[in-house]
């Protein structure tokens, strides 16, 4: 079958492509354009597509209005650190549901997958008073666990059961006769070849921990250990107006680890979700 | 090398019973086949064999040892499996190496005998290829690289030829009969194509229903098949099979008279089976049959005939001069006429 198209048909689909591109592209542009323009151009009618002044100071803004570097690596290292958790705990957990037997097994990965069905603000304040009780409130540890064995890890469970139950199951009898325990099955088969829904995972994870919004604003009070979502609301004036500058400034810093890792991921990302039978 | 025995297997899957007491004994090097319809149960009783499965009952010995209980990997046996299964990530030398690196082989003894796994294999140019640079003849070669490496008791073959084409499948067949020439290792190898397990076997076990039908050398077989099912499943094209009743003039079927030996079982309801290259073209005598299907094949004419309400098929290697519709005369060999009794499907004669 000849799928080629003629040039005219791709002309217009490629056409109706970038029209199509300009709402996903439009705001980021904003954003980043709006980050180097003094603040008087920002709302400038008609607006400004390409700045005619850049001016870089809302960026050196941004570090001296608050403790805008340790927030940062707070992101960076909670995000980092639910991430290999969640990819580490929840590889262990779907492998179990999918290949090992044990009674009862198909109810409690129901029961896993019910987490999904509970929002998290439900949730928020027995866990608020449950930290609290413990005296980890205003720490980074409810963000940490709350991310690593919450909802979002509920649903990375998900995703690597249906892949591992995708791997074949002579490879592991294969390993077996050549004498691996089933921890080492795991950790030097099933594991490497799991990649693509690794990838999956870390990407879904890393995002929700790095854009997690509500659990900072109600367990953190420290202008220290806030987080970027946190941290970028606070760029506000002594009237409490918006300092919309620095805070596209900020926002954009606060962009580039999301895309350096989508980008490093992508691939394998595309690859996982077509091996989940999940589409994006 | 080592002597196998399987005695009063089963394997029940809840009221199931897949295996129903089979013993087969292996003798050290020999090459068995365990051959049978899907569904048999042979690959079942081969990964009983591996401990991939556990046994309801009965005692599998390798050697000098009941390995009932025994993990896989205590087994000192290597298998071989249908879709190959070799590692994706790994290289072909790693593939190979696997199992020793993870037993604590020094470098120098995994590379020794990866490298002469793969030299017997002719696969020394693709040790550092990934399985999926290789074709499915290379794969089916490492995939017996890597049980070559591990110098086990017993190789294990599950339906190892399945995802070749025919012409490959030809190629890797007279391959693996080669290997075990060379190593003499006790190998046992599931087919459920009769024409791999005569090629190859010393011994075939035909199964049939989770028992075994018959056990016997491949001629043993052919020759002289012990039921009715056997004498269906061994030989290509199938042996002719007729059911009717044995008569003073002879066999009965389908308003058709065909000749047999001498028998004392006068009325008696039977199959009669006679193969297709044991039936003659002859000028006089025999029964008159129309020809239905000409099939040349080249060095052989496969002719369909019907006699009375009864298809017999024949194989003869003379060409055949003639047309659909023709009448000749065919003469069973009497000397190699099977009978099978209507109710046991036993063999009479």
């Amino acid at each position: 079958m000849n799928t080629k198209l003629s040039p005219r048909t791709q002309v217009a689909l490629y056409g109706l492509l970038c029209l199509l591109l300009f709402p996903f592209i439009f705001p980021t542009w904003w954003m980043i354009t709006s980050s180097i323009k003094p603040i008087s151009q920002i709302f400038a009618f008609p607006p400004e597509l390409f700045p005619s002044s850049v001016d870089f100071s809302s960026y050196t803004t941004a570090f001296e209005f608050q403790p805008f570097a340790r927030q940062y690596f707070n992101s960076v290292y909670i995000s980092v650190l639910v991430t290999v958790l969640t990819m580490l705990i929840c590889s262990l957990a779907g492998y179990a549901f999918a290949r090992i037997k044990f009674p009862g097994a198909n109810i409690m990965f129901m029961v896993v997958l019910m987490g999904l069905l509970v929002p998290s603000e439900v949730t928020l304040i027995p866990l608020f008073q449950m930290f609290r009780a413990w005296g980890l409130s205003n720490t980074h540890w409810p963000l940490l666990l709350i991310q690593t064995i919450g909802a979002s890890s509920v649903f990375a469970t998900f995703i690597m059961r249906q892949f591992f139950i995708t791997l074949p199951l002579e490879l592991e009898e294969a390993a077996r006769i050549d004498g691996l325990s089933r921890f080492k099955i795991f950790w030097t088969i099933a594991l490497p070849l799991s990649r693509p829904a690794l990838a999956a995972v870390a990407i879904f994870t890393f995002l929700h921990s790095w854009n997690s919004f509500l659990e900072p604003l109600v367990f953190i009070s420290s202008r220290e250990l806030f987080t970027l979502p946190v941290a970028l609301v606070n760029f506000t004036d002594a009237y409490g107006g918006e300092m919309w500058n620095v805070q596209l400034a900020a926002s954009t810093m606060s962009a580039i680890p999301v895309l350096i890792v989508f980008v490093i991921a992508q691939r394998h990302f595309i690859e996982g979700l077509a091996h989940t039978g999940l589409k994006g | 090398m080592a002597n196998v025995s399987l005695s009063g297997i089963r394997k029940s899957f809840g009221a199931v019973d897949v295996i129903q007491g089979v013993d087969i004994d292996i003798e050290d090097g020999q090459f068995v086949v365990l051959v049978g319809p899907s569904g048999c149960g042979k690959s079942t009783l081969l990964r009983m064999l591996a401990g991939l499965e556990t046994i309801t009952d009965g005692d599998i010995r390798i050697g000098e040892r009941t390995v009932n209980e025994l993990e896989p990997k205590d087994r000192d046996i290597a298998m071989v499996f249908q879709n190959y299964a070799l590692y994706p990530h790994m290289t072909v030398a790693k593939n190979m190496g696997f199992s020793l690196e993870h037993r604590g082989g020094s470098k120098q003894e995994i590379a020794t005998r990866v490298n002469d796994a793969a030299a017997i294999l002719g696969l020394s140019g693709l040790l550092d290829r990934f399985p999926r640079q290789l074709s499915g003849g290379q794969r089916q070669r490492v995939a017996m690289g890597r049980a070559i490496v591990r110098n086990p008791q017993v190789f294990l073959f599950d339906e190892p030829l399945s995802n070749l084409d025919a012409k490959l499948r030809v190629v890797m067949r007279g391959e693996i009969k080669a290997l075990h020439q060379r190593l003499r290792v006790t190998t046992v190898y599931v087919t459920h194509d009769q024409v791999e397990a005569m090629t190859m076997a010393d011994k075939i076990v035909v199964m049939n229903g989770g028992k075994v039908a018959q056990m016997g050398s491949p001629l043993e077989l052919y020759d002289r098949p012990e039921n009715l099912f056997v004498a269906g499943f061994i030989g290509s094209p199938a042996m002719n099979l007729l059911e009717g009743t044995i008569t003073a003039e002879g066999f009965t079927a389908g308003g058709s008279i065909l000749p047999m030996g001498a028998t004392s079982s006068d009325g008696r309801r039977a199959y009669y089976g006679i193969r297709p290259e044991h039936l003659d073209l002859v000028s006089d005598g025999g029964i008159a049959a129309e020809v239905l299907l000409i099939e040349p094949m080249g060095a052989e004419t496969q002719l369909t005939f019907r006699c009375g309400d009864v298809q017999l098929v024949g194989i003869f290697r003379e060409r055949f001069i003639g047309q659909v519709g023709d009448m000749v005369r065919i003469q069973p060999r009497l000397d190699l006429v099977h009978l099978f009794d209507a109710a046991t499907e036993q063999r009479i004669a």
